[in-house]
């Protein structure tokens, strides 16, 4: 059982600078919790506070309903990967995940046999009388994890692990991660700025941004049903188109009124809307929501809209659009067999059940 | 010109310029191992006619040379390990934490640079004699222990280019303070070290004043420096005995330079990256 809650904890420092404003969340046990954001946004400095490396300027952090504000990180009984890895290159690979458990006066043949056991389970048993310099990068980042595991801690941190491989590797690290959160059963807390990694691997994610937590919700909440104008941008790539619009009502009900369009809103939301007729608001879509309308599933024509193509970027699997519609560019990810041409006229289908709705004020969501 | 042409004028340069430079030494090695109706016959030759160690046996024995050097090795390894220790342990404080006057001891420290050591001669002298220290080898071992700017400098230097996640991953593991130090920092530093070993130990080796000065009323506590010396008579001077014990004190020294070579080229060298 570990649980690592925060109790609207700050981080202040000498400059006056608000790192991290009023956080509260709860890291349930066995869990994996990714805390993401740009840079700078302070989720390197809650992971930090939690590690006990960083002091609290209020709040409480709990571990285990243990209030642990002046707890040594030692004696928090939490493991740590850091971006840079820090293997002490002086030490062997045995060396380096043996080092934490010498200075905890474990026996000898004890700390072998975690040290042999955790290396089975990342891999790198024929890596452990090498010096971390003749590793490769991914051998790197498995020591590293290595060491976390041999302590067998209540809570692992990981900061940013996989920002300095390959992205072939990113990928690989991502799923091994993934299976070995899976067979060590762990809570973890996880730092990245990369949403698909974020995406990818938690149970939970935490959005920050400028040191405030913005959303907190499982991948598909926060991709499906994002909390504000931020987290629907920030997650998602190409990011959500966001037009300037107004709800206006009209025929058979409410429609969407941008500058170059006017698309129909479901039944669904018309509720939901009602308080925003005639009034602006900001539209979001996400650029997979867009259809060509050639490749589009029985299209409406209230959905339709005509634009101009600007720009073409065809990747494979894909094809990125950036059509110009009115005074808006959309961009839309639609089939890779799409005929469409730079500087040609084309009718895009947008998918209104999958139709973002903002405040333009607070910029939180209304749908 | 061709590049091979190039290349070839520069090794003929670079080999004349190597000639003239280990010349003395050649001849200091080949002077000890010649009479000294020789040395004085044919002082330029470099192979001599014939080979002698009687000037090694007279340096050795008659010089107490043997004395000389025990004197100078006890004397260059305390204190390089005592100048390692403080060294080491300023240059970490000075090159990873922030504290009030931090500046301060570093200008000070500095500036202890700029003061040539012959104006401290008076006042150390006086406070080694006051310490009953004098005519020993602890009283020279102290004097050549003091902080040096040069050492601080390159271990903080050194410490504050590693990365800070080395010290919170060891704290996390559950590394004291002196233990992040002891086990991380310092074998981290070993170019530094290798460095400071190489600067001290030829400095004590070599140094001449301070040893002349401290240890003037006791011949049993002089170094091989001040020994070297006394191959200079009145009225003669036994050259051959001298090249011979210059032989002597030149193998240690040349032992330690191989020893740690590889360090001390890779912080000369500018890389100062572990």
């Amino acid at each position: 059982m570990a649980e690592v809650r925060l109790e609207n904890v700050w981080k202040i420092y000498d400059n006056k600078v608000e790192a991290v404003k009023d956080a509260n969340l709860t890291v349930e046990d066995k869990e994996f919790v990714v805390l993401l954001g740009p840079s700078g946004c302070g989720k390197t400095t809650t992971l930090r506070m939690i590690a006990g490396l960083e002091e609290i300027t209020r709040g409480k952090i709990y571990i285990d309903e243990r209030v642990v504000n002046d707890v040594e990180p030692k004696d928090r009984d939490i493991a740590m990967v850091f971006q840079n890895y820090a293997l002490y290159p002086h030490m062997t690979v045995y060396e380096n995940m043996a080092f934490g458990l010498k200075l905890r006066k474990f026996p000898k043949d004890e700390i072998d046999r975690r040290v042999k056991e955790a290396a089975r389970i990342l891999g790198i048993e024929q890596l452990l009388d090498r010096k971390p310099r003749q590793l490769s990068g991914g051998q790197r980042q498995r020591v590293a994890v290595g060491r976390a595991i041999v302590r067998d801690p209540k809570v692992f941190l990981f900061d940013e692990p996989l920002s300095n491989l390959d992205a072939k590797l990113r990928v690989q690290m991502r799923s091994e991660l993934k299976k070995l959160h899976h067979r060590l059963e762990a809570t973890i807390i996880y730092v990245t700025h990369d949403q698909v990694e974020a995406m990818t691997m938690a149970n939970k994610i935490v959005v920050i941004r400028d040191g405030r937590i913005q959303q907190i919700g499982d991948p598909y909440t926060i991709y499906n049903k994002p909390a504000n104008i931020f987290v629907a941008g920030f997650i998602g790539s190409p990011p959500m188109n966001f037009i300037n619009a107004k709800i206006v009502r009209g025929e058979g009900g409410l429609w969407v009124q941008a500058s170059g369009f006017k698309v129909k809103v479901p039944k669904d939301f018309e509720d939901s809307l009602a308080g925003w007729i005639d009034k602006d608001v900001i539209f979001g879509i996400r650029p997979e929501n867009v259809y060509d309308k050639m490749f589009a599933f029985a299209p409406k024509e209230e959905n339709t809209v005509r634009g101009m193509v600007d720009v073409v970027e065809p990747l494979g699997s894909e094809t990125i659009l950036h059509v110009k519609v009115g005074d808006d560019m959309i961009t839309a990810k639609v089939d890779p067999k799409t005929k469409a041409q730079e500087n040609q006229e084309m009718d895009l289908v947008f998918d209104m059940d999958a139709m973002h709705v903002f405040d333009p004020e607070s910029e939180k969501a209304i749908i | 010109m061709s590049r091979r042409a190039k290349t070839l004028i520069l090794q003929i340069v670079m080999t004349i310029l190597v000639i003239i430079w280990i010349f003395p030494i050649v001849w200091v090695v080949s002077t000890s191992f010649k009479t000294t109706t020789e040395m004085f016959m044919d002082p330029l030759n470099l192979i001599p006619k014939e080979f002698t160690w009687d000037n090694y046996v007279r340096a050795w024995n008659l010089a107490n040379f043997s004395k000389y050097l025990t004197n100078t090795i006890i004397y260059s390894v305390f204190s390089t390990i005592i100048v390692l220790f403080i060294s080491s342990m300023s240059g970490y404080v000075l090159g990873r934490y922030d504290f009030p006057g931090k500046k301060l001891i570093f200008v000070a420290i500095l500036a202890t640079i700029l003061m040539p050591s012959r104006y401290t001669f008076i006042p150390i002298f006086d406070l080694v004699r006051k310490m009953g220290l004098l005519n020993k080898l602890g009283g020279l071992i102290l004097v050549s222990s003091g902080v040096n700017a040069l050492y601080v400098m390159l271990f903080s230097g050194y410490f504050s280019t590693i990365p800070k996640s080395f010290e919170e991953a060891a704290i996390m593991e559950g590394a004291t303070f002196p233990q992040i130090f002891l086990k991380i920092m310092l074998p981290l530093s070993k170019p530094v070290i290798g460095t400071v070993i190489i600067f001290h130990f030829v400095s004590c080796w070599n140094d001449f004043f301070f040893p002349l000065i401290l240890t003037l009323g006791n011949p049993n506590a002089r170094t091989l420096g001040v020994g070297l010396y006394a191959f200079y008579g009145e009225y003669t001077t036994d050259w051959t005995g001298l090249a011979a014990a210059l032989v002597i004190s030149m193998v240690p020294i040349l032992i330690v330079f191989l020893m740690f070579q590889k360090y001390f080229m890779r912080v000369m060298a500018g890389g100062i990256k572990g």
